[in-house]
This record gives C-alpha cells, structure tokens and sequence, in this order.
C-alpha cells in the first residue's frame, strides 16, 4: 500500500469511526425507547436493544471496508496503471517532468528568496509582538524615515513603558574593520542595540551571558559574538570569553556568544558583533545630541497591548520632538509652505514580525514580486506545455478510454485516472524543483551581493517552501489536467466501436491551447525584453566620469581637532597618496559620485544678486582639490581648486553645465557670484570654473544644477584614488599611507566605484539576470509545445492531406493549410500577450530606464523571436506533411 | 424466524423499496419497517443492516446526511437516489421472474 493511501485511510479513519458508532448507538436508544414502550423495563429493554443489535465491532468492521475501500483500491490501480502508462512513453515523461520541474523549480527559488527575505518570522521568542517606529520623511517622496535620536528614544521610552519595552538599534555601521588580539585587522560586521535588547527578545547566550541594561553605564566596554562569527572566527572555542576586542581605538571585553540562529533583526544581515549603543556613542557625543538620528526604535507589545494603542501614546513625544527641530528644518532650506506636513506627520507602529524595511528590502521587494509574476508565467506556460500534450496522449488514448466506458467506468472515474497521471508527473516535477531550487537560489543571492554588502539569507527547506512546492504542483495538475480530464470524461462507448473521423474537431480543442501558450510566452518575453534593454541601458548610461580604475576610501576625520588640521590633513594626505606607486590621481569629496538613494544630500538655499529668492537651490558636493582630474570629468572652463580654497573664508565655487544653463543662459558664468543660504546664513560664491555635467546621486537622474565647493573637514570623506592597480594589490599599502600621515584619520572601508553603482543597480541586476533565464525557459518550451501541437495536427490529418494531394493539391496549399490555424492562434496568442504584458508593464515601470513600453521595439521584439520559435518548431512537422504519400494516407486507418 | 444470512441478498432491494416509498428515514426506522411490514416474519440482527446501508451507499443507490431530529439526537438519514430507483426497478423485475421460477418449480415438482 502506497504512503498516500495510508494517510488518507489515517486521515479518515478516526471520523469514520466516530460516525459509524454514533449511528449504532443512536440505533439501540431508539430500540430500547420502542421496548420500553412496550412494556419493558429500563435494564431489559437496554439489554434486549443491544442483543439485537448483534455484533458491532464486527458490522463497524465491515462498514468501514464497505465505505474506505473501493475508492481506496480504485485510487492504487489508477496510480499502478497510471505509472505504467507513463512508463510507456519514457521519453515523453522525462521531457514534461524536466519541463515542468524547472518551471515549479524557477518559482520555488523565487519564492524561498521571498520568504527568506519578506515573510520569515525575525528569530525571536514572539515575533508576532514586534514593532518598529517609522515616520514620513522629512523630503517629500523618500522613503520613510527610520532613524531617531537618542533623546528622542529615551522619551519614547519612557511615555510608553505601560505598553511596550522599547529598545534601539542601530542599523548598521556595516563592515567595520577591528582586531580580536592579534596585531592584524579584521573585516567585521556590527550592529549596536540597547543592552537591554536581548532581555526583552528572548535571545538566551550559546556561551557566556548577553548584553545587558547594566552594561550601557559600564566604564569598560563589553562586546557580544554572533554565533555563526564564532563559529567560523574563533573554531567555537569557549575559551574567547574574556578576550579584547580592539575597534575604533577602544577595547571591548568580549562577554558572550548569542544564539544559534539569531542573525539579528534585519533579513539580509549577519551581524558579527553586537555592541551596546551608549557605549558605541557616547565617544562621538552624538547621544545627547537631538539632532543626530541614527537609532531605529523597536519594541516588543506586552501582552494585550496593540500597535495602535503604542502610536497614541508615542504620537505626543512624536509630534513635541518634531517641534523642536523646526529650527533645523528651516535651517536645512525646507520651504515653510511645507512646515504644516512636516510637523504634523504621524509616527507609524508598524509589525516587525518579519523585520522592518531595511535597504536590502526596500530594494528588494519590488523586484521579488515582479519575479514571481514572470516565475508564474513561465508556470502557466509549462502547464499549457502539458495540457497540449495530454490532450493529443488523451486523443492517442481515445479507443482505451471509450472502452472503459463501455465496460462500465463511469467519468468520474476516467477523470480520475487522467488527474492521476497528471498528478504524477506534477509530483515528480515538485521533486526536480526543489532539487534546482536548492542549487538556484544560493547561487543567486552570491551572484548578486556584493562581498561588502554580502547577504545572509537562510534558505533551507522549511515548512513554508514545501507548502508552496505542494501548492504549485497541486495548481499545475489541476491546471494541465483539467482539459485531458474532462474529454477522457466525455468518452463515448460508442466511440470504440468506430474509428477514425471526428478529427476536425478533436483539433479544434488544441486550438486555445495554442493561443494560451503563446500568450503566456509573449508576455514572458515581452516584460523580460523590457527589463533586458533598461538593464543594458543603465549599464551602459552615459555618466560624466569614468568609473573604471577608480578604488574610493571611507575615511573618518571626526576627531581632527579643528579647521587647520583639518586642511592640513586634506592637503597632506592627498599628496602622500599622490606619491605612491601606482596612483595616477587622487582627490576627497564629501560623498562619492552616485552614492544612491540613501547618502545625505546636500541642498541648501540659493540667491541671484539683486533678487530675494529663498527657493532651494542646486545640488552640492564637497570636493578636494584635484577632484575633476581623478574622476575625469571634462573641465570647460576656468581652473580647478587649489589649496588657498580651502581657506575658510574663500568664496570659490566651480559649476555644472547644467548650472550654467539655467541660471546663466546669456553669458559666461566664469566669474559671477550668487548666494548660499543655510544655517550660518548668507554666505557669497563666485564661480571660477565649470565642468561638463555628471550623474550626482542616481544612474537613472536628468543632469541638475549641481555646485562643486571646496573640501574644508575630513569628516566621513571618501578618498578617490584613480590607479590601474587591483585594491587588493594597492589598497592596503594606501590605507597605511593615510594612517601614516595622520594618525587621527582612520580608513572604514575600501570599495572599487564601479563596484559601487553596479551594486546601486542590484535590484535591475536580478531582474536582468533572471529575465534572461526567463526568456530562455520560455523560448524552448514554447518551441516544444508548439512542435508537439504541430507533429500531432499533421499526424491527425495525414488522411486529409493524402485525399487533397491525391486530388491534385499543391504543396502550397498543403503547407497553407497546415501553418493557417497556427498562424491565427500565434496571432491571437500575441495580441493576447500583448495586451497583458502592456498592463504588466506599468507595475515594472518603475524599474525601466530608457524603454517604454509602448514603443513598438518593445513588442516587435518578442513577436520576432515567437515567429523565429514558431517557424523553428513548425519545420519539422511540415516537411513531414509535405511528403505524406497519398497511397500510403488512404490505406492508412 | 429467518436466518440472517439468507436475508443478506435481499435486504438492499427491502431497502430501496421502503425508502422509495416513505422518503428519507434512518437505520432503526429502516429497521421498524421491515419488521412491521413483514409482520415479525423476517427479523435480522440488527446490526447487519449498516453495512449494507454503508455498500449502497458506495454504490451511489443510496445518499446519506446528518441531521438533528427534534428530540436533539443526531441521526443519519438515508435517501434513494436516481440510481438507486434504476436499481429498484431491475431488482424488482429480477425478483419476481426468480420468485415466480422458484414458485413454480415448488409446485410441478
């Protein structure tokens, strides 16, 4: 007996029971009432009742085979039989179970990346009790904010303590550089939280104890291990508690090891060290500070309380808070006709079940969804794949079938015995996908993330994959059975006795196969094209500068004491660098170049002589002398920034073209001066060159008016060095050489800029790259589907075709009468597809880059290559029609 | 009184022709009608009508649902089907060319 006829006969047999006793029970009540009625007495007639009745767990017994059986036993021999028919045709099995695995294969990798990343309960005790502080941005159109101050959090704190435990995180320093003992430095990633953080998650230590409340007013620092860090890092040896950790020149005492298994609170991310926050900042003296945001504020509800209950508390704190920055609004050029919204903004509690929107989801999520609409597709395609084919094996199968029928089968029975077959091939299928889905996956998230950015995903099997893994193949089988299933069911006893005729209409059934099929290819390609060409295009996207050669440096100048030593540093660092081996050009800027949605801009007021305007003005960047050479971007007139810029009061300013259009369409702006305005108020500019324009913060961004202003504070500058040297060759000697000149300036990170943007369009990159595979997958099934429909149409009309040669026809008209059907169904199909790919269109529009959808490439494209694929597959088939010897066809059944 | 074993191949079609006549009734109710019909003359263990019951079930003669009678018990009742009627009517024919065979072979021999 098969495992699945155990579980249903497990699955039914406690019920059955139940029931069967009931009604025998219920049998000898009456019995006993009727015998009482008659004179009996109560124990008599209970007695009498049960006499009667006979033996029940013998009847039960029998009732029980009488009601599980048949279906049971017609369910085996349809799987035996089933099996043995498919066993029949190998071949043809093998190519639906690969067709279709790859298909549920290809959706199933979409989908554990979307669990992994979106659905996954964060690894704490209640998830479900989660939430994460967020707020409107203070720009219109970011994203959300999620960043708060320390004072800020203390209040929150403290107004909410009746309803939740709130604690801060932060999210993410990143890759930060320390040493564990040995004199080397190592890349580690860290992640500072409140103390008492760990307490309220429920996150108990693998070795040692966890951060604790008390540890933020330690004077000795203390430090927690991840476990997967300690494990890989330290051979998970117990003996690292009590060991120092030395990090931005403090030592930390290394006191526990977290939990298996608990990566931290952001999908995505495998936190190495865990730091407690005030410890982290109080050294930078940014937690007093109101105006630094740099915590996320979560919390875990108490029981009973709700989200909304925490926002009424918290929105007052909220709403008092963003009264006091007002300053620093008006300061950061927010125009007061936008005030209201900005001091009115609600704080949002949203569930951190699965964790808060962090970049890699942001980025993400959009694109995921787009994926497992094309993963999808592809599915339907692979199905309509099959359902073509198990109607022709079905139309193969039609004397079998109504010979079942006249024995007696009923159609629920021969519906049953198709949906078998089918539902063997999907299980077969669901077991190739998860293999490939295993593999696709992994590779994928390595493929993508960058190695200082790198993911960490858990994409084992879990309950919820497997789940999805039945579903699909349970969708498929209904999906590709439904139509063989339903015309075995119309078998005819009578049929079985005739043969041959009926074919026109046996393949007019084929026919919205066909125009399904196609419909689903083209909208497959049509959206992947579209995703291809935006990806090409960005890749390839004209951006003022040359990215290649060029290995930028984060450094961090915060405690350089003041402005001289600070432009002493710039200068001097610029030009021990310039000296090295290797290094063709070198310059700093405050930012780099297409730093992406999430670097701080800078935007401050702007004011033309003689006008009042307090409208914001151009985009600025902080630049090092030497900037435009290291970069190459073109200067087109004036002079570069020399060292006497630096000086605080120098007015020096150099501009864009794009700025030079719009503010001076008449006229050199070489020499000219206007006003900036931020929180030390008016201060004047006079240009003194101009460059050609280059992208300032986004590939995808129109050149705006952009101000390059003298680097005067190292802060958390990035370095440019422009060298044909690799990093990995250069960059530690150039890290040296930083430290070297100034002991106070300290290099973070190391990151190649090409690098850098390409990782600014990895969420274009996935959907590049799988829209590639996508194409490829849809291409060859349509070719085989159609190949397939064809074979068997000129199979069925062989007949048709020997009388009409045999007649006399041409082999034009032989071949017309072939290819006509199909040529209408492909045009259907694609007018189909080309409808619904328009309306898939619009949901990825906003990960298009110059390509419209409307363009006609956009469609010509996928109807070339499904004419090319239809051509392709029709060749076969028609050759074979064209030779079909009319004496042969006639005598032919 | 009879015994059950030579009642077994004629119980479905008592059934079917009772349920046919008085609508949906359950077990014991089946039960009360053969007795009361057959005046006490064919009595069966009870317990022997259920499993009979439960394989014209699966032979689509029958259907079955649950309800709750009026004294709040919960009772299974029985309901003839097209099928079962189809049934009916050739068991009916059968039976009576058999009783009729039978009867006369009683008689001439």
């Amino acid at each position: 007996m098969s495992w699945l006829s155990r579980l249903r006969n497990a699955a039914n047999s406690a019920r059955l029971d139940r029931e069967l006793r009931e009604e025998m029970e219920s049998h000898i009540e009456n019995r006993a009432e009727a015998l009482m009625g008659a004179g009996m007495s109560p124990e008599d007639a209970a007695r009498e009742a049960r006499k009667r009745m006979g033996n029940q767990l013998l009847y039960r017994e029998s009732s029980r085979e009488a009601r599980l059986f048949p279906w049971l036993e017609s369910l085996l021999q349809d799987v035996r039989f089933g099996s043995r028919m498919l066993r029949k045709s190998a071949g043809i099995t093998m190519a639906a179970v690969l067709a279709l695995g790859l298909a549920i294969g290809a959706c199933t990798a979409a989908f554990s990346l979307i669990d992994a990343l979106l659905l996954r309960p964060l690894p704490v005790t209640h998830p479900e009790r989660l939430v994460a502080l967020s707020y409107p941005s203070v720009m219109a159109g970011r994203p959300d904010g999620d960043s708060f101050s320390y004072p800020v959090f203390q209040r929150f704190r403290d107004a909410s303590a009746s309803v939740a435990y709130l604690f801060a995180v932060n999210y993410g320093p990143g890759r930060q550089v320390a040493s564990f003992g040995g004199s080397e430095e190592e890349n580690a990633r860290m992640s500072w939280i409140s103390g008492e953080a760990f307490g309220v998650l429920g996150i108990p230590p693998a070795q040692g104890r966890t951060l604790n409340a008390g540890d933020s007013q330690r004077r000795n620092p203390v430090a927690m291990l991840g476990y997967s860090f300690w494990q890989s890092r330290f051979g998970a040896s117990p003996d690292v508690l009590g060991r120092w950790m030395t990090w931005n020149g403090r030592r930390f005492q290394i006191v526990g090891v977290t939990q298996k298994g608990f990566y931290g609170l952001d999908p995505g991310f495998l936190t190495d060290v865990w730091l407690p926050i005030e410890n982290v900042a109080r050294d930078a003296k940014d937690l007093a500070n109101p105006e630094v945001y740099f915590l996320g504020v979560w919390g875990e509800l108490k029981p009973g309380a709700t989200p909304e209950r925490l926002r009424q508390v918290l929105q007052p704190v909220f709403a008092g808070a963003r009264m006091e920055l007002r300053r620093s609004f008006e300061r950061d050029g927010i125009p007061p006709a936008e005030m209201p919204r900005i001091l009115n903004a609600g704080i949002k509690v949203e569930s951190a079940k699965n964790g808060h929107a962090n970049i890699v989801r942001l980025q993400f999520q959009h694109p995921l969804w787009i994926l497992s609409i094309v993963a999808g597709l592809v599915l339907l395609i692979a199905c309509s794949n099959l359902a073509n084919l198990f109607v022709a094996r079905a139309d193969a199968r039609e004397k079998e079938m109504a010979m079942r029928a006249a024995v007696g089968a009923g159609r629920a029975r021969l519906m049953q015995q198709m949906l078998i077959e089918c539902g063997l091939i999907a299980a077969a299928a669901c077991a190739v996908g998860l293999a490939f889905a295993q593999t696709a996956a992994p590779a994928l998230v390595d493929r993508l993330m960058p190695s200082t950015m790198p993911a960490y995903l858990d994409l084992q099997l879990n309950a919820r994959v497997f789940l999805f893994v039945a579903l699909a193949g349970l969708a498929a089988t209904l999906v590709f059975g439904a139509i063989p299933a339903l015309r075995a069911s119309f078998a005819s006893p009578d049929a079985a006795l005739k043969s041959g005729g009926r074919s026109s209409a046996r393949t007019r059934a084929l026919r919205p196969l066909i125009a399904a099929q196609v419909g689903f290819s083209f909208v497959v390609l049509f959206v992947s094209g579209l995703l291809l060409v935006s990806f090409r295009n960005l890749m390839n996207v004209d951006l003022g500068f040359t990215k290649q050669g060029v290995i930028l440096f984060g450094l961090d100048g915060r405690r350089l004491d003041d402005a001289g030593a600070n432009r002493t540093a710039i200068l001097t660092t610029l030009e021990r660098i310039r000296q090295q081996p290797g290094v063709q050009a070198a310059s700093m800027s405050n930012i780099e170049l297409v730093a992406g949605p999430f670097a701080p801009l800078i935007r401050p007021m702007m004011r033309m002589p003689g006008q009042a305007g307090t409208e914001r003005g151009p985009f600025y960047l902080k630049v090092a002398p030497g900037f435009f050479n290291t970069m190459q971007i073109r200067t087109l007139g004036g002079r570069d920034f020399t060292a006497a810029d630096l000086a605080a009061d120098a007015s020096s300013v150099i501009v864009n073209q794009a700025f030079a259009r719009k503010y001076f369409p008449d006229g050199d702006p070489l020499g000219r001066r206007f006003d900036r305005g931020d929180d030390n108020g008016w201060a004047p500019q006079q240009i003194v060159g101009v460059v050609a324009d280059a992208k300032y913060n986004s590939l995808r961004e129109t050149p705006s008016p952009t101000v390059y202003e003298p680097l005067r504070y190292v802060g958390g500058a990035r370095l440019a060095v422009r060298t044909a040297e690799s990093p990995a060759a250069i960059g530690p000697l150039l890290r040296q050489a930083v430290t070297q000149t100034n002991p106070a300036v300290r290099v973070s990170m190391m990151e190649l800029e090409s690098k850098k943007i390409e990782n600014g369009i990895l969420p274009e990159r996935l959907l590049a790259l799988l829209a590639g595979f996508f194409v490829l997958v849809a291409a060859a099934l349509a070719a085989v589907g159609l190949y397939g429909v064809l074979s068997y149409l000129v199979v069925r009309q062989t007949k048709e075709i020997g009388i009409r040669m045999a007649l006399g026809a041409q082999r034009g008209a032989v071949a017309r009468m072939v290819l006509t059907d199909m040529a209408l169904m492909i045009a259907l199909g694609s007018a189909l597809g080309l409808a619904a790919g328009l309306a898939l269109a619009r949901y990825v529009e906003s990960m298009l880059f110059e390509v419209r959808p409307s363009d006609w490439t956009s469609a010509a494209l996928p109807l070339a290559a499904l004419a090319a694929i239809a051509v392709l597959a029709a060749l076969g088939p028609l050759t074979r029609a064209l030779r079909v010897d009319p004496g042969t066809a006639l005598r032919c059944d | 009184m009879a015994r059950q074993d030579s009642l077994q191949g004629s119980l479905p079609v008592m059934v079917l022709k009772i349920l046919g006549r008085r609508g949906p009734l359950h077990g014991y109710g089946i039960t009360a009608q053969i007795e009361s019909m057959s005046k006490d003359v064919l009595r069966v263990e009870e317990g022997s009508l259920y499993p009979a019951l439960h394989r014209m079930e699966e032979a689509g003669w029958i259907k079955a649902r649950w309800v709750t009678t009026e004294n709040k018990r919960r009772a299974r009742l029985y309901e003839i089907t097209a099928a079962g009627r189809k049934q009916l009517e050739d068991e009916e024919v059968r039976w009576k060319l058999v009783t009729a065979a039978v009867g006369q072979v009683l008689q001439r021999a």
